[in-house]
């Protein structure tokens, strides 16, 4: 009984202090509301778009209400039998590894960065910052990468040349900086705590939003990444399921930037090439699973604000 | 008063720990820092290939022997962005896109993530979360065709609305003057979940008690927005900020080119440097042009930044860079 | 000065028509090598033929070889089984492993170029005058071994059957400008070598409103009108009966070519061929003209846009990256009734089972051969490759050797496909090996498929056997010099061109600005220098 009570209070109290107004909450929901319709309808015509008939594609274009339906897109997927399913795996290997090595080298180099008392500080910071805008090119990194690392039809492969990414280096610091008080460490530092105690034990749990965050921005990068797959394997047991999708697409824009000069070779190729419906399927099998995974990391970025409020 | 006592502790530990700790913090930064020397900086020396006319050295033909072996050309390679009658338009539209949509995306995208924070029901705000970032999942070439598919002036869904009330068809990818507008729109749909959720988190970083101090003295949730939420989220505005000044000269090649459709009558507001480029190194294959337009994209972004950085750090040294 | 010397050298030889092989140049001074060269040119063209047959009887290949060979357009994921059959045959006949690395249209053109400018160890290129790594441009820059060079004279020494089961067509358009000098820097492939477009119509339609294919024949694109209002007016307001690819419309109604070398997907140049005898030459000459600027081109746009206007041709036309698609949908499902297509020997055939409707094609000119079609598909020996001795022969084998082509292009039998009365029956296997036919080779060498003639092949034969050469054969514009301009003027060609072309903005005000912004950016500079060029070209190959 006095639980229940309690409850109300709080809730009570929350309204009052720690909530808007209802009247401005609708407006905020209606906004909100608003903008993710806008988000989420052109994933569902996607999923229309991979459901109808090619027929139908061809006799009045991409529509929300397609003339004729069709399963004929994932029927193709389905045969693509074991190659589908080595290729989620290697989607899920890469994006798994690659992120939690990814976020532990960035958040091992922006703590450092965020020591205000680390000599080197200014130094790193600019190292790292530079390399987000100059960098040698394709072809450079490409021979590197390939001829001096030998990343080239293996796992590292996929993973290596994405590992770190300055941007994330620099939003992890600013995380520290706006989440972590520098008294926290000098205490910790003076209790007899060593440099990686310190960070494992008591910064990274009260940094926990913005490591969720960047793992987010890692996970995301890992799973849509395309272009790196293309130049370093050939091999078909290592191509993840984005590029797989990619590479349909580009043989579609080869097609279009030649058709002038291939003529009627055009129409031979037009037929190994796999149609709209087929793409729009795969973009549905490659956006659910990321989008399952992402309740995962809002638990991170969000539980704190729960926690937050209720303590308001 | 920690300070202190610290500072006093230091000192009486002396030179050794202070070492230690440095050795410590390098480190902390060596795996990121071999990274980049391997995968960022050894590359760097294809840089002077901007200002050389590649060709193969066909005795012994490698990366590295082509480029040392290749004529110096000056600053040939870069001509090309300058001597066309479009510079100004392609500048233009680049830099006048970037600047509209980085504070546009500031102030939607923190608007946005206060507004999360404010919708009571935990379940109803994760799901907004969710669904704003889906944008970011589809690329810009299937966001082309649901573009289409309402935009097509045959069989577009505007135009059977236009046609069924005898209206004239309007043939969107044939009237520039609209895609300011549609551009704009498609950037912030796409993009602004995720610059959202940075926001978020670091609102969700803010510690409680700050907004319990602010509820005894009797703020109201607005000026809590105001006073807390608001000041908290600077750093990361800043930051943000200035990250995205360094992209001024890059543009979002897939918006400009695979939504309009690769239209030619759109050029006067989609032709942007990266579509400019695209374009003639489609027609040039030349690898030093290449080399050369992103070294300018970069070293114009690069100015830019150290500029928008020394500002801040002279207002609120901070939230700076470095 | 060794490089003038080859040069000098090279076109004493090709004028004496046989390249010779066994001199050793490289200790002799050029000035007596030359005048040795010039006093004794037949003399030494015939010893160095017989050198040259004595060399190709007994090439060493003691050491065996592994040899890279880079190919676009593949679809294939298993090639074990035919990778063994082949390494086994060609272990014995040339002491010879292959690698294939099967590039597909999505990643040829990164990859390929990739691979190229970083030296990597591939020995055999698919390469072509439309790919991104161009034959023309590449072998400028010293990617591609010459294989007719003075100093290791491949050709002569080991693919002699090769060079003569070729049509003189395509081994005249191979020769160029390369970083060695005039001569030969690929092995063309036998494939459909020769262009013509046709106007594609929809014969089950046309006849549905009382026309025949032979009232068309009589017409031209200016005296469509009639036709195209009866039809439109029929089919409705939603059918749009002139189906059309800008760039190809463009061309068949002015008569004009691709000029090799040309601004890529827009091209800006024109040379204008003769209609009636494309050897002869065009109303202009030999001479390349700026193709927007031409009272041909105005008088072109105002006819489009008069039938866009009417309604004749959808809008969809004009947006590049909208166009393709929509024009193959349209074929697929028959909604036109004329359409412009570059044809390929039998495709009627092949496009009216697709279209289930009568398709017929009427052509705009007779067949002809330019240099982008005979550099249509090609193989280059890299600069890298450490033997391009045994590339040379392997690329000989291929091309004469029907038992490989076909197991490297097909197959084997039994798996991926079967024979049945000397015709080939594919099987699912097929589907993990498909390689580009086209892409490959001699394609003359295959077996007929299911559904062809049995003499398909001779058809094809004398079909592109008998395609006329054009003046200009073999020449490609190297903007090298002009690269500057031409970026910026493939960024205006391509604002303008595709719209103008199919109707969709209005030439009246339009075309103006297009030739002033033409200007603005140089393009007299740009047809100055491809005119000086090609001028040199036909003076050098006079000679």
């Amino acid at each position: 009984m006095s639980k229940t009570d309690n409850t109300v209070v709080i809730k009570k109290r929350k309204r009052s202090l720690n909530s808007v107004s209802i009247p401005a909450e609708i407006v905020i929901n209606v906004i909100l509301g608003i903008f993710c319709l806008a988000c989420i309808i052109p994933f569902i015509f996607v999923i229309i778009i991979s459901f109808s008939s090619q027929t139908s594609i061809r006799e009045i274009g991409f529509s929300f209400i397609p003339n004729k339906w069709s399963l004929s897109a994932y029927k193709y997927i389905m045969d693509l039998g074991a190659q589908l399913w080595v290729s989620y795996f290697n989607s899920f290997f890469v994006t798994i590894v690659g992120t939690l090595l990814s976020v532990l080298i960035c958040v091992l180099y922006s703590y450092a960065l965020f020591r205000k008392d680390f000599k080197f500080r200014s130094f790193f910071t600019f190292f790292s910052f530079f390399t987000m805008l100059f960098g040698g090119g394709l072809a450079p990194t490409y021979m590197v990468c390939k001829n001096m690392l030998g990343l080239s039809d293996n796992y590292a492969a996929l993973i290596v040349p994405m590992l770190v990414n300055p941007f994330n280096i620099i939003i992890m610091r600013t995380f520290f900086q706006s989440s972590v008080p520098t008294e926290l460490i000098e205490s910790a530092s003076i209790d007899g705590s060593g440099e990686y105690n310190t960070l494992f034990k008591i910064i990274v749990p009260i940094s926990k939003p913005g490591i969720a965050t960047v793992a987010l921005l890692n996970a995301l990068a890992y799973w849509n990444e395309w272009f790196i797959p293309m130049l370093y394997v050939r091999d078909a047991k290592y191509i993840p399921l984005q590029y797989l999708l990619m590479k349909m697409q580009n043989q579609a824009d080869f097609l279009v930037r030649n058709a002038g000069v291939l003529g009627a070779e055009a129409s031979k190729i037009m037929s190994t090439i796999p149609q709209d419906t087929l793409r729009m399927a795969l973009v549905v099998l490659i956006v659910i699973p990321i989008a399952c995974a992402y309740p995962f990391f809002q638990r991170f970025i969000i539980s704190g604000l729960t926690i937050g409020s209720v303590k308001g | 008063m920690a300070r202190l006592k610290a500072e006093a502790k230091g000192k009486e530990r002396g030179w050794g720990n202070r070492r230690k700790k440095t050795i410590l913090l390098l480190s902390m930064v060596a795996p990121g820092a071999i990274w980049l020397i391997l995968l960022r900086y050894l590359p760097m020396f294809g840089i002077i290939l901007a200002f050389k006319n590649y060709k193969i050295y066909t005795k012994d033909p490698s990366l590295f022997n082509n480029i040392m072996h290749s004529k110096w050309v000056g600053l040939d390679n870069f001509k090309f962005m300058f001597k066309t009658s479009d510079s100004w338009v392609m500048i233009r539209n680049t830099l006048g896109y970037n600047l509209f949509w980085i504070l546009l995306g500031i102030i939607i995208a923190v608007s946005f993530a206060v507004m999360l924070d404010q919708v009571t029901n935990k379940f109803v705000a994760k799901s907004y979360q969710t669904m704003m970032f889906f944008p970011y999942f589809l690329s810009w070439v299937v966001a082309s065709y649901f573009v289409l598919a309402f935009l097509d002036p045959t069989r577009g869904l505007i135009a059977h609305f236009q046609k069924s009330h005898g209206m004239s068809v309007t043939n969107w990818y044939n009237e520039a003057s609209y895609w300011p507008f549609i551009l704009t729109i498609a950037n912030m749909w796409k993009y602004i979940g995720y610059s959202t959720i940075l926001y978020l988190a670091a609102i969700t970083g803010i510690d409680a008690s700050q907004y319990e101090a602010a509820s005894i003295d009797g703020a109201s949730k607005w000026q809590q927005v105001w006073y807390v939420t608001i000041p908290h989220l600077k750093t990361m505005i800043i930051i943000l900020f200035i990250m995205n000044i360094g992209k001024i000269f890059n543009a979002d090649f897939g918006l400009f080119y695979s939504v309009p459709l690769n239209s030619g009558p759109l050029f006067p507001t989609t032709q942007v440097i990266d579509t400019y480029i695209y374009r003639t190194l489609m027609a040039t294959h030349n690898e030093g042009m290449s080399t050369a337009a992103s070294l300018i994209q970069n070293f114009v972004g690069f100015i830019c930044i150290m500029t928008a950085n020394t500002i801040v750090r002279k207002v609120d040294e901070e939230s700076s860079l470095f | 000065m060794k490089k003038v010397v080859s040069i000098i050298l090279t076109l004493v030889l090709v004028f004496s028509l046989a390249a010779c092989g066994s001199k050793d140049n490289k200790n002799t001074s050029g000035k007596v090598d030359n005048d040795k060269q010039t006093t004794n040119t037949g003399d030494t063209g015939a010893k160095a033929t017989d050198a040259a047959t004595d060399t190709a009887a007994t090439p060493d290949i003691s050491e065996p070889v592994t040899l890279k060979w880079y190919l676009d357009g593949s679809t294939v994921t298993d090639d074990k089984e035919v990778l063994a059959k082949a390494n086994e045959y060609l272990k014995e006949k040339l002491n010879v492993t292959l690698e294939p690395i099967w590039g597909t249209w999505g990643d040829f053109d990164t990859n390929s170029v990739l691979a190229i400018n970083g030296g990597d160890d591939v020995d055999i290129y698919f390469t072509s005058s439309w790919s991104a790594n161009e034959y023309n441009a590449f072998a400028k820059k010293g990617a591609w071994v010459r294989l007719d060079n003075p100093d290791n004279n491949l050709i002569e020494k080991y693919a002699p059957e090769l060079w003569k089961t070729l049509p003189t067509v395509l081994t005249d358009g191979a020769k160029i400008n390369g970083s060695d000098g005039l001569g030969v820097y690929a092995v063309p492939g036998y494939k459909d070598i020769a262009t013509q477009n046709c106007w594609d119509i929809n014969a089950t339609l046309l006849e549905k409103y009382g026309y025949t294919v032979d009232d068309i024949k009589k017409l031209d694109y200016y005296s469509f009108g009639d036709i195209l209002k009866k039809v439109k007016d029929g089919e409705g307001d939603d059918f749009y009966p002139l189906l059309v690819e800008g760039a190809v419309l463009e061309r068949m109604v002015d008569n004009s070519i691709i000029v090799t070398g040309d601004a890529g997907t827009n091209n800006l140049l024109s040379y204008y061929i003769n209609p009636t005898d494309p050897s002869q030459e065009g109303s202009y000459g030999n001479k390349i003209l700026s193709k927007f600027e031409t009272p041909e081109y105005k008088k072109f746009v105002e006819k489009t846009r008069e039938y866009f206007n009417a309604g004749y041709i959808d809008p969809a036309m004009g947006n590049a990256n909208q166009a393709n698609d929509t024009r193959t949908a349209k074929q697929l499902s028959g909604q036109y009734l004329i359409g412009t297509q570059s044809y390929s020997l039998g495709y009627e055939v092949q496009a009216s089972s697709e279209r289930k409707i009568k398709v017929e094609m009427v052509p705009s000119t007779p067949a002809y051969v330019d240099t982008t079609s005979s550099q249509g598909a090609m193989m280059a020996i890299s600069t890298s490759s450490k033997n391009p001795e045994r590339a040379m022969m392997f690329l000989n084998l291929l091309n004469t050797d029907p038992t490989l082509f076909t197991l490297l292009d097909y197959g084997v039998e039994g798996t991926h496909y079967d024979l049945k009365d000397g015709k080939v029956v594919f099987t699912d296997k097929r589907a993990n090996y498909q390689p580009w036919t086209n892409g490959m080779g001699n394609v003359t060498q295959l077996p007929p498929l299911d559904g062809q003639d049995a003499n398909f092949w001779d058809n094809f034969k004398s079909y592109y056997g008998s395609a006329k050469s054009i003046p200009a054969l073999g020449w490609a514009f190297d903007p090298t010099s002009v690269e500057t301009e031409l970026g910026s003027l493939a960024n205006v060609a391509a604002e303008y061109a595709l719209a103008l072309n199919t109707g969709t903005v209005d030439p009246a005000t339009e075309l103006p600005k297009f030739i002033q912004k033409l200007k603005d950016n140089s393009i007299d500079k740009v047809v100055e220098e491809a005119n000086t060029q090609l001028a040199d070209y036909l003076a050098n190959k006079g000679k």
